[in-house]
């Protein structure tokens, strides 16, 4: 065990407030990144709930929400490229819910093909359910939305444009949060949606390819060869690409980042509080090291690795916490999303961090001078 | 080897006439205006190899000052330190900082009153990390060379016990290891004995009489304690900036 790590296990009382402070800073800022991403998973839900690969729309679509009329014509050419082994077409598009007790909501209609399997069936959907939607103007909606936003329970009527629908069940996990999903099969979204989707139109090609990498490789052929009409993205990159354009597009990330921020800063300062005293503290004995001729900056070495430690605890007492935490949040309705990537910056964040505090004790490294052994 | 034998009687570095430290002609004074105060008034002192000097005076009389200027840790007014590095006298207070450090670090090691033990390292480290860190020696001859001194000093027992299992004069003789496992040719004591009983005292100044007589550094001790006397070679007084060699009780 290195000089350092043996220290800090032995005057663990001392670096403790130090640990608990890169704790903190790296609960916080998992904590506040994890909420943002789990909310703005609510963006791309229709894309994260169904199975096709490849997700083919309007150019440049920047959100799944936002996808323009494409011509179904396209569909030719998508299913003729090779590595494609189906195609199907799907109609998403804002509607107006009116709610039967009166009054209207936005709403985003789903429309998409219901046979059992297919790749625009949301994945939540029961076979007899999918079944239910074959009938003409049958509806089903999250039950988070079905008496809050749209006041409605199965098996009553309401209308959508106008035009009179039923809603035939509730599905979990397609949460909404702007418009309610309503799900519906792909002929009543085009019946509801009338004029607003034009004839021989649909919004998406949902295509299915013989493996996920062939599913890359089509998406960039079909850019490359129809990139001024359409846009081809693998559902992974839509998905991803729904959520950075509402992150950005709310500019979320800013007070998101104000949060962990602050918690950087209060970190940094006990922290670096922490490490100088830790280090004042051995003054004594470093400065007899110096007076035999160890050159000052072995000692420096020693404490930044102090530092480095105290990062490095502190981020392994974070990560269970976090997910203590994000169980927490899952049972008050909140998805927190832990994924690596906001694991692993915030690793290196606070480890960072510590550093940074270490490079500040140095000052007390500094002024150690053997002379004060004598006196 | 006893005292009682005289000295300097069979010292194979007595021959050596050439001292191996010289301070010459050495001011330091203190503070400003009317509070400026001489702690060394020209002062001069030669050690030499194989011997144990003894450096007396009440408080306040510049004896710390002294080991201080003399040791390389304190920059005297005016006045030379001599001091033999690899055979050529160069003065310690002309070398550039750096320099001075790779002295220090190549000849020079210090006990002091209070231990300053790491707490959280064993008596083994405490040595171990001198050698790693001063000399860049590696893992493996920093623990041979660590173990081979704590079992001179009699702490073989105690090489896996950290400050805090060790008594007092335990501790001392881990610092004196750590003073003396580079090997070093001078030694400077502050008051090495002062914050233990007689006996655990005794040992510390036989171990660097040792020191001397066995290795042959040269051994500048500054102390209190009167009763080191029958121990030493040579035996400084200071008093009011101003050293006078006095006779040994036994001479």
């Amino acid at each position: 065990m290195s000089y350092a790590l043996q220290t800090l296990w032995h005057e663990r009382q001392r670096y403790a407030s130090g640990v608990l402070a890169v704790t903190f800073s790296a609960v916080l800022i998992a904590l506040q990144c994890g909420l943002l991403l789990g909310l703005f998973k609510i963006t791309s839900i229709p894309v994260d709930n169904t199975t096709a690969d490849l997700w083919v729309g309007s150019q440049e679509v920047p959100s799944v929400d936002l996808g323009k009329p494409i011509p179904e014509a396209y569909l030719a050419r998508v299913a003729g490229m090779p590595g494609v082994t189906s195609v199907e077409s799907y109609i998403a598009h804002f509607a107006n819910f009116t709610k039967p007790a009166g009054g209207t909501e936005l709403c985003y209609l789903l429309g998409f093909n219901t046979d059992f399997g297919s790749a625009g069936a949301a994945t939540v959907l029961s076979r007899e359910q999918l079944d239910l939607l074959t009938m003409p103007d049958a509806v089903i909606v999250d039950e988070s939305d079905m008496t809050r936003r749209l006041g409605v329970k199965v098996g009553d009527k309401a209308k959508i444009n106008g035009k009179e629908v039923r809603v035939v069940g509730t599905v979990k996990g397609l949460k909404s949060l702007a418009a309610p999903w309503v799900l519906c099969s792909e002929h009543t979204a085009r019946h509801l949606l009338g004029f607003l989707m034009p004839a021989d139109h649909i919004t998406y090609l949902l295509v299915r390819c013989e493996s996920r990498g062939r599913a890359k490789e089509v998406a960039t052929e079909l850019q490359a060869q129809y990139g001024t009409e359409m846009g081809a993205y693998t559902s992974e990159d839509f998905s991803l690409r729904s959520r950075e354009y509402w992150l950005y597009r709310t500019k979320a990330g800013i007070a998101i980042g104000y949060a962990a921020l602050l918690g950087l800063v209060v970190g940094l300062v006990i922290t670096a509080q922490t490490l100088y005293s830790a280090t004042a503290a051995n003054a004594r004995e470093f400065a007899i090291l110096l007076a035999l001729g160890v050159p000052r900056w072995r000692i420096s070495v020693m404490v930044l690795a102090q530092s480095f430690w105290v990062g490095v605890i502190g981020i392994a007492l974070a990560f269970p916490t976090c997910h203590a935490l994000k169980y927490g949040a899952k049972q008050l309705g909140a998805d927190v999303d832990l994924r690596w990537e906001v694991l692993l910056g915030t690793a290196i964040v606070t480890i960072s961090m510590a550093l940074v505090s270490g490079v500040g004790a140095l000052r007390s490294v500094r002024q150690i001078e053997p002379m004060t052994l004598l006196r | 080897m006893t005292h009682d034998e005289g000295p300097m009687a069979l010292l194979p570095w007595a021959a050596t006439t050439s001292p191996s430290l010289r301070g010459v002609k050495l001011v330091r004074t203190f503070g400003d205006g009317t509070a400026r105060r001489a702690a060394l008034r020209e002062v001069s002192m030669d050690l030499f190899p194989g011997q144990i000097v003894l450096l007396m005076g009440p408080s306040g009389s510049g004896k710390s000052t002294l080991l201080a200027i003399l040791s390389g840790l304190l920059e005297p007014d005016s006045g030379q330190v001599l001091a033999d590095d690899d055979g050529v006298l160069r003065d310690v207070w002309q070398m550039t900082g750096k320099e001075r450090e790779q002295y220090r670090r190549k000849h020079t090691g210090f006990i002091f009153q209070g231990y300053n033990l790491f707490p959280a390292l064993t008596a083994r480290q405490q040595l171990e990390i001198v050698l790693k860190w001063g000399e860049g020696t590696d893992s493996a001859d920093a623990r041979r060379r660590a173990d081979a001194m704590l079992d001179k000093l009699g702490l073989a027992p105690n090489k896996h016990k950290k400050p805090a299992q060790l008594s007092g004069g335990e501790k001392q003789r881990v610092a004196i290891g750590r003073a003396l496992v580079k090997n070093p040719s001078f030694m400077f004591a502050d008051e090495p004995t002062s914050a233990l009983d007689w006996e655990n005292g005794q040992k510390v100044i036989e171990l660097l009489r040792d020191a001397a007589h066995q290795r042959g550094a040269s051994v500048l001790c500054v102390s209190h304690d009167s009763r080191i006397l029958p121990f030493v070679d040579v035996y400084y007084h200071l008093d009011d900036g101003h050293l006078e060699r006095r006779p040994l009780p036994h001479e």
